[in-house]
């Protein structure tokens, strides 16, 4: 994100031939700067395109992330993936369609309008056809993208089934991820991590390491310090024995930094004028990605090129970082992108391939650098706090009249806050700060705050947290109010599709006729997310030991034109499941800058135990609406439609996440 | 030293330092990269392997103990182009997203279904808790192990 300004490629126009090739056996090659973590964009991306060019799947080759050979690309995140790149991709398809049908229209001697396209083939309706490798010959597809959409060829509807290119692979174990690449002459390295950010080194003693077995290196190169060895136990052994004094850092690094997002003039008269008001703050912790792979990459590190075997969010964010830190040219880096864990935005930090990158050149072979699982909880960037105060005044009429939102938060993306460009902490750390609702008078101020731990991007940035208060003040408002959860939203709803998800995920979920009973309660809120709209109802259950059990979740999402209909369905239920894990479960627990909860054992996150049982899914047809994304969606209206519920069921407001027996019953004494 | 280890029905000699975790054998010296590293003390699942048709997490046996017993992996699962039903109701219900906990999991889905060949949801569950998927689609994983057992 913050390169995007000063990025030449930003300005220059897609071009076809960066896009869509022709190969001479007739595959169909489609290149992406994006990269698949999971969220299934290669079958989405390769789906696009055999249905716009009448192929199958299988004579589609898609590739992703390779820098030699994609276009330039800022990097996967925000779910933008099928709704930017994605409608890129399928508008090359369609100019490339056209290109063919062109080149046709004379190989054949035939308007083009009577032409039609299958199976790789364009066809006539006499029956006379030419194949589009034919048609490419030595003359490659090229030429500047036509924006708008090109219709001369009638998409059907998607096929809802399962489908993914890289499952054969997984169920047999085949998928090569980046911790699985071996090269010729390659060793282990691993990195010494400061136990708090920023900290540095007072005195080292690296005899005990040096003694040990497999050693190869130990690394010192200014503040970073690593060790090479030939298996990566003894890597790890070699780090352990290392003696470190560390010295803190002096204090935080950068000033907060203060945001308006909304500054209604006239809000203090708006308060004064009303007729009831409510206050309440609300708290959310820092919380980890927990990738089951934890950061991993291979470097090869030579006289004058590099090549990078990785798995990361941003592969021209690397390229750049790497040929910076060597003072190479960035086209003597080689990003080379396997298959990757999923790492919901701790992908974005190239940690793992900066230390194999240092580690690689002080020994001139290829190493592999895996972080530890503790590592991977003390020392990678962790997801922001969030601590929102929200005031509300009522008019007469039970509605919103104005609407004061102070939230502060840290750092959601990379950098410093200082050099990031305009437009990016407002996108970031205050995502979703503004409500959805029509709130009358508003002022809404972001402010944007040194963390104790490093932080970064965690799936939906700022939105899961903001609309964890917001929504919950929402029910608090219509509780205060004697107005029921849906009726209270849709008096302030200004947005037909919102409107329509919200109606949808009540009626599926028969809101108004449930029985309620004591330690039994519903919740429900909803987001519109970066164009998707989306709307959720919780059923939770409370034990005798106050602890929360989700019974079933329904969901109604708009995510405009659906590219593959199971693939997005796999995407919400993830994200739902996903979401309650931190909100049901995950902390972590930091005292005087460090992480104390560091291993799986500590750190809670749901299991199969905590399984979501039940889950009720709809897209609404929107396919007159472009795409929009669904990799993050899902998670964000999950913890207010908890908190909610939890509420209906107890009686209790949790304002503070996890909801866990014990925050729930501290609430219970507070109230 | 030296060690001899049966893995997936072959035989396979390793040199390692004494002591060293079966999964860094498969891994690193035995090229079976498909048993994948989570945590390292057996928390995590992932690196779930069949040892004498137990599920175990190969981090935390050593060379010693698992050259005494006849170790089933991910690549070992299927027979030859022939997969697994599990694999191949995995496939079917598209129960994986990022795909990097699901060869511990289908370990451990196999051989609950040897163990026991209508399991319930109870029991699937009981059965996968050593794993943890983060992208979070357990529902998906449980309906692919019942439509592996019907």
């Amino acid at each position: 994100m913050s390169t995007t300004a000063s990025h030449p490629g930003k300005e220059t126009l897609d071009r076809l031939e960066q896009r869509i090739v022709v190969e001479h056996d007739g595959t169909i090659v489609v290149r992406s700067g994006k990269v698949e973590y999971g969220q299934g964009i290669r079958t989405g991306f390769a789906k696009i395109v055999a249905d716009e060019l009448a192929v199958s799947l299988e004579n589609v080759r898609v590739e992703l992330g390779e820098t030699d050979c994609v276009p330039w690309d800022m990097g996967t995140f925000g779910s933008m993936s099928t709704a930017v790149d994605g409608a890129i991709v399928r508008a090359a398809a369609a100019f490339a369609r056209k290109i063919l049908l062109d080149r046709a229209a004379v190989r054949l001697e035939t308007p083009a309008l009577e032409l039609s396209i299958a199976n790789g083939k364009v066809v006539t309706s006499d029956g006379r056809s030419i194949s589009y490798q034919e048609l490419v010959g030595a003359e490659p597809l090229t030429g500047i993208i036509p924006e708008g959409e090109l219709t001369n060829h009638n998409v059907e509807s998607p096929q809802d089934a399962p489908l993914r290119l890289e499952a054969h692979a997984i169920v047999t174990g085949s998928a090569r991820y980046s911790g699985d690449i071996r090269l010729p002459g390659m060793l282990w390295g691993q990195a010494l991590h400061p136990p708090v950010q920023g900290s540095e080194i007072v005195t080292l003693d690296e005899h005990g390491a040096h003694a040990l077995p497999g050693v190869v290196a130990l690394v010192r190169d200014q503040d970073f310090i690593g060790v090479v060895a030939q298996r990566s136990q003894q890597a790890i052994a070699a780090i352990r024995a290392l003696q470190v004094e560390w010295k803190r850092p002096p204090g935080a690094s950068e000033m907060p930094f203060e945001i308006a997002l909304r500054s209604d003039s006239a809000i203090d008269m708006a308060f004064t004028a009303a007729s009831r008001y409510l206050t309440a703050e609300y708290h959310v912790p820092h919380i980890s990605h927990v990738p089951i792979g934890p950061s991993v990459a291979v470097a090869d590190v030579r006289e004058d090129e590099a090549h990078l075997y990785v798995s990361t969010q941003r592969p021209f964010g690397l390229r750049d970082q790497v040929a910076q830190l060597l003072g190479v040219s960035p086209s003597r880096v080689h990003i080379h992108m396997q298959m990757m864990s999923g790492t919901y935005g701790r992908g974005n930090m190239n940690d793992a391939a900066m230390d194999a990158v240092r580690l690689s050149r002080a020994v001139r072979r290829p190493v592999l650098v895996q972080w530890t699982r503790e590592e991977e909880f003390r020392s990678s960037p962790h997801r922001p706090m969030l601590d929102a105060r929200i005031s509300a005044a009522l008019n007469s009429e039970g509605m919103i009249a104005a609407w004061r939102y102070l939230t502060q938060t840290n750092l959601h993306t990379y950098g410093r806050a200082a050099s990031l460009p305009s437009g990016v902490l407002e996108a970031t750390s205050g995502r979703n700060a503004v409500p959805a609702y029509r709130v009358g008078c508003s002022e809404v101020l972001l402010r944007v705050a040194p963390a104790q731990v490093r932080t970064g991007a965690y799936r939906s940035l700022a939105a899961a947290p903001n609309v964890f208060a917001i929504e919950s003040f929402m029910d608090e408002l219509a509780h205060i109010s004697g107005q029921p959860p849906l009726t209270f939203r849709l008096r302030h709803v200004e947005d037909e599709r919102l409107r329509r998800v919200l109606c949808t995920v009540c009626e599926r979920s028969n809101w108004d006729q449930k029985p309620r009973q004591s330690g039994h309660g519903f919740g429900m809120a909803c987001a519109i997310y970066h164009g998707t709209y989306i709307a959720e109802v919780a059923e939770i259950e409370m034990d005798s030991t106050g602890q929360v059990h989700i019974e079933q979740v329904w969901c109604v999402v708009d995510a405009g034109r659906l590219v593959h209909p199971d693939g997005a369905r796999n995407q919400i239920e993830g994200a739902i499941q996903q979401a309650a894990s931190w909100t049901l479960f995950e902390e972590l627990r930091i005292a005087d800058g460090r992480v104390a909860n560091i291993s799986l054992k500590d750190y809670r996150i749901a299991s199969f135990r905590d399984a979501i049982r039940q889950m009720d899914i709809t897209f609404l047809p929107a396919q007159k609406f472009p795409s929009t994304g669904i990799g993050e969606a899902g998670s964000v209206p999950m913890a207010a439609a908890l908190a909610n519920a939890v509420f209906e069921a107890s009686g209790v407001r949790v304002r503070r996440l996890p909801l866990t027996a014990a925050t729930i019953s501290a609430a219970r004494i507070l109230k | 030293m030296h060690y001899r280890l049966n893995v997936n029905r072959h035989l396979y000699e390793a040199e390692v330092p004494s002591g060293t975790p079966l999964l860094s054998v498969l891994r690193d010296d035995l090229g079976l990269t498909g048993t994948r590293f989570g945590c390292g003390q057996g928390i995590c699942g992932a690196c779930y392997v069949l040892a004498d048709g137990q599920p175990v997490p190969s981090c935390m046996i050593s060379i010693e103990e698992a050259a005494e017993k006849s170790i089933l992996t991910i690549e070992g699962l299927s027979s030859g182009s022939d997969l697994h039903r599990v694999q191949r109701a995995f496939l079917e219900e598209d129960a994986m997203q990022c795909g990097y906990c699901i060869s511990g999991i289908l370990i451990s889905a196999a051989a609950l279904l040897m163990k026991t060949p209508k399991p319930s949801e109870e029991q699937i569950c009981q059965a996968l808790a050593p794993h943890f998927c983060r992208c979070g689609i357990y529902l998906r994983i449980i309906r692919a192990v019942k439509r592996a057992a019907a």
